[in-house]
């Protein structure tokens, strides 16, 4: 691949135009329905864009105490992580826009990379709630990952493969892996991870506004808070995509009464759905406590991953 | 099952609760207390409405003889319309009452 | 190695500035320490600087949630130290305003807490049927907040047949309402998980830190001001007392729902029971000599006030005894041994008004302050 379509394919399509758009939209629109659902108004959908320009216009600010060099770096390298994933995935076609051999263990990688730059950043700001909202992300992301690595590798090993757009042709021929009664449970142990993934209420411990302001994000203001908005509500994408490509088929082109509908559209007509649903979850939800949420993801979302893996090999 | 499920699920599909305003606008109720007005000819300059209030938000003007009342430091508590013998000093419904110039925040 | 988490004074979780200083180790509580005096704004000193009338004007903006009652209870306390009676058609008016309020504010109680706990949706939905009960208290009075009604010697207006019509129309739908909030605090599976034994309050360390109002009766102590020493029309009227055996957060939530179940009760035995007459005795511009306390059940717990009076028309002296100020003692058992994830929602709890409590900072200066200020503020500047 030339080096002039690799710069396309990462800043334009479906790398950061791409994804920060519709990242940014699809976080927009979960609050318009969360106020909605809660009997109110709600911002208007492009709210998430307005936030993140006004973020962009104000001062750049370090505090003094921390360690600059890390805190500076940690959205840059989340937000150019979670952009780099979006090479990796079937966006339009079955062939993502760069493809290796084992590429599902790079995508759960690099999927992991903005959680630690959050730690990161939250440790190295100096902050007692940065510190505390760090130590709770590392816990939590021990609950989830194990949950959601399982629930993977059993898509995996049912395809017999590890490239994603091995399973998305797979899915191509023979249905929708989800509907599949042996992945089933897999696929919503995958979706009760994704939810500690993207930090939504039940599992918005690391940054549970009313206990430790905000987290690891705590002392993070203006251009640098952008970065890491952009790269959360990307996040919440890339999680919706990646399970949308496993378990749901991925993108899939049709020819309606002759006019072509590429693969693109249904594709997000499918993460539309799966955020929704999250959208959903967090509103009717009480925050956890972090014991309680390890407590359920290693038993209840592990146990349902776990019979999955263990009924396909 | 979340029991809270259906009444979320509900909400989606009725309208907001929430009275867009300034767009659209609720008529306050009858003995809402709004600016206190004073009704020049009807007062007597007794100067009951003066010690009544518990800010010292009214005072009688030196020429006219009739009250003031400083909005910045008006309560809206209603005891000058309370105590006055003729009605004079009504509590309005008015209630949209910022200023950019504070010498302007007075009723007379 | 325990290390300490400032929760204030500026903190998403409190809703008035206090300084609240946490020491854990890891996510457990180890030690907690209390200090106020944020917003201290020097009231009883201002009371003594005005007439009786005036100074009710000021008794009421202690607090915006529980402003009737501390207005009630500075009306009584004058009115006893005047020998005033105050006609019955008042003492109905007034328990009917008290009740309105005590619904109001353990909405906003119930809206807060559930907030604490991440659940936005029901504080959305909590504070959305609490506009109910502020647009009743507009329309009797002609204020959502500080509705006034109370003065001395009596109310200032009338509740008539129109109101009362309105007044039956929102409370049957606050019924419905709260009876879900019950039954969802009663069986949601993440509510129970955050507020079941968490924020443990023993039967006997409520009675001995003399804990009050749904505090302590959410620890089984059955105090309520209005059934131990009735004022206004509550002598009259049958209500339950409310009390929980649960002693945990999930008890004392549970109390002020079900409390607000009797609160609509009450209100509609008033209505239905309040005999015609005047609405007001005549007030003497000055009070004889004299000391008069009085009490009532604000939302929170028994309020106390204490006026003295040495002549004219202004009194020498009132203080006011809040009811946060004597359920504060209680959260150092309620925390110590919890994480900081329950912090919040055990500070929440005790449903704090530290609005009412910064009246105590000056004669706390030389015991209580002397604790904290040789602890951190010399070692400091020692060092």
């Amino acid at each position: 691949m030339n080096s002039l379509d690799f710069l396309f394919a990462y800043f334009v399509f479906p790398g950061l135009l791409f994804a920060g758009v519709v990242g940014l939209l699809l976080g927009g629109i979960d609050r318009k329905l969360t106020g909605r659902m809660q009997n109110r108004v709600g911002p208007p959908i492009w709210q998430e864009f307005l936030d993140v320009g006004k973020l962009f216009s104000k001062e750049d600010i370090t505090p003094s105490a921390a360690q600059g060099l890390i805190f500076t770096a940690a959205p840059l390298v989340a937000l150019g992580s979670i952009v780099a994933i979006f090479l990796l995935l079937p966006v339009n076609s079955p062939r993502p826009a760069l493809s290796s051999v084992a590429d599902l263990i790079v995508i759960i990688y690099l999927l992991n990379i903005p959680a630690i730059c959050a730690m990161l950043g939250g440790y190295s700001s100096a902050c007692p709630f940065g510190v505390v909202g760090s130590g709770r992300y590392i816990a939590q992301l021990l609950g989830y990952e194990l949950v959601f690595i399982l629930a993977v590798l059993a898509a995996a090993l049912r395809v017999g493969s590890l490239s994603v757009a091995d399973v998305v042709a797979y899915q191509a021929g023979k249905g929708w892996l989800a509907l599949q009664p042996r992945l089933l449970p897999a696929a919503v142990a995958a979706i009760l991870a994704a939810q500690g993934k993207v930090l939504r209420v039940p599992f918005d411990i690391p940054e549970a506004e009313t206990e430790i302001v905000h987290g690891p994000l705590t002392e993070y203001s203006g251009p640098k808070l952008a970065l890491f908005r952009i790269a959360y509500d990307i996040e919440v994408f890339a999680v919706a995509a990646l399970i949308v490509a496993l378990f749901f088929g991925g993108p899939v082109a049709h020819t309606l009464d002759g006019i072509y509908v590429p693969g693109v559209v249904s594709f997000l007509i499918k993460c539309f759905a799966l955020v929704l649903l999250t959208t959903c979850v967090r509103n009717i939800c009480a925050r956890l406590r972090i014991d309680q949420a390890l407590k359920f993801f290693w038993t209840f979302a592990a146990l349902l991953a776990f019979i999955s893996l263990v009924s396909v090999l | 099952m979340p029991r809270i499920l259906p009444t979320v699920l509900k909400n989606l599909f009725r309208g907001p609760a929430t009275i867009k305003y300034p767009r659209e606008r609720v008529e306050p109720p009858e003995r809402f207390r709004g600016k206190p007005v004073v009704d020049k000819e009807m007062c007597i300059s007794c100067g009951l409405c003066v010690r009544a209030c518990p800010n010292d938000a009214i005072s009688l003007d030196e020429n006219t003889k009739k009250p003031r009342i400083w909005l910045a430091r008006c309560i809206f508590c209603g005891r000058c319309a309370e105590v006055c013998p003729r009605k004079a000093i009504k509590m309005t419904k008015e209630f949209e009452l910022a200023f950019y110039d504070k010498s302007k925040a007075v009723s007379e | 190695m325990t290390f300490v988490l400032p929760i204030g004074p500026q903190h998403p979780a409190l809703k008035e500035p206090e300084h609240f200083r946490v020491e854990v180790k890891g996510e457990e509580v180890v030690d907690v320490d209390v200090r106020l005096g944020y917003v201290h704004r020097g009231i009883e000193r201002e009371l003594a600087r005005r007439s009786f009338a005036r100074g009710l004007f000021l008794s009421q903006r202690v607090c915006g949630i529980c402003t009737t009652h501390h207005g009630l209870c500075y009306c009584q306390a004058v009115e006893q130290l005047a020998g005033v009676e105050v006609p019955e058609r008042a003492e109905y008016a007034r328990t009917i305003m008290a009740e309105l309020e005590r619904i109001q504010s353990h909405l906003l109680w119930t809206g807060v807490a559930a907030h604490e706990i991440g659940f936005d949706t029901l504080f959305m939905l909590l504070w959305r049927d609490r506009e109910l009960v502020m647009d009743l208290r507009e329309l009797i009075s002609g204020n959502r907040v500080h509705p006034s009604m109370e003065t001395l010697g009596g109310v200032r207006w009338d509740i008539r047949p129109e109101h009362e019509l309105k007044v039956e129309r929102s409370l049957k739908k606050l019924e419905a309402e709260v009876k879900r909030y019950i039954d969802l605090f009663t069986s949601d599976r993440t509510i129970l998980a955050r507020c079941e034994g968490v924020g443990v309050l023993r039967r006997q360390d409520a009675l001995e830190l003399c804990a009050v109002g749904p505090t302590a009766r959410g620890s089984g102590v059955p105090f309520d001001v209005r059934r131990d020493d009735p004022y206004a029309a509550y002598g009259e009227l049958e209500f339950e007392v409310v009390t929980e055996e649960g002693q945990d957060v999930l008890a004392r939530a549970l109390v002020r729902l079900r409390e607000i179940m009797e609160s609509i009760e009450i209100i509609r035995e008033a209505i239905e029971a309040m005999p015609k007459g005047a609405l007001r005795a005549r007030f003497p511009p000055e009070v004889p000599d004299g000391e008069a306390v009085a009490r009532v059940e604000a939302p929170r717990g028994e309020l106390l006030y204490y006026v003295m009076a040495r002549g004219g028309d202004k009194p020498e002296r009132v203080r006011i005894r809040t009811p946060t100020y004597a359920n504060l003692a209680s959260l150092k058992p309620m925390l110590v041994g919890s994480t900081i994830a329950d912090v919040p929602i055990v500070l929440a709890s005790i449903d704090p008004c530290f609005s009412c409590t910064d009246r105590i900072t000056v004669v706390d200066v030389e015991t209580g302050a002397s604790k904290v200020v040789s602890k951190l503020e010399l070692r400091r500047r020692t060092s």
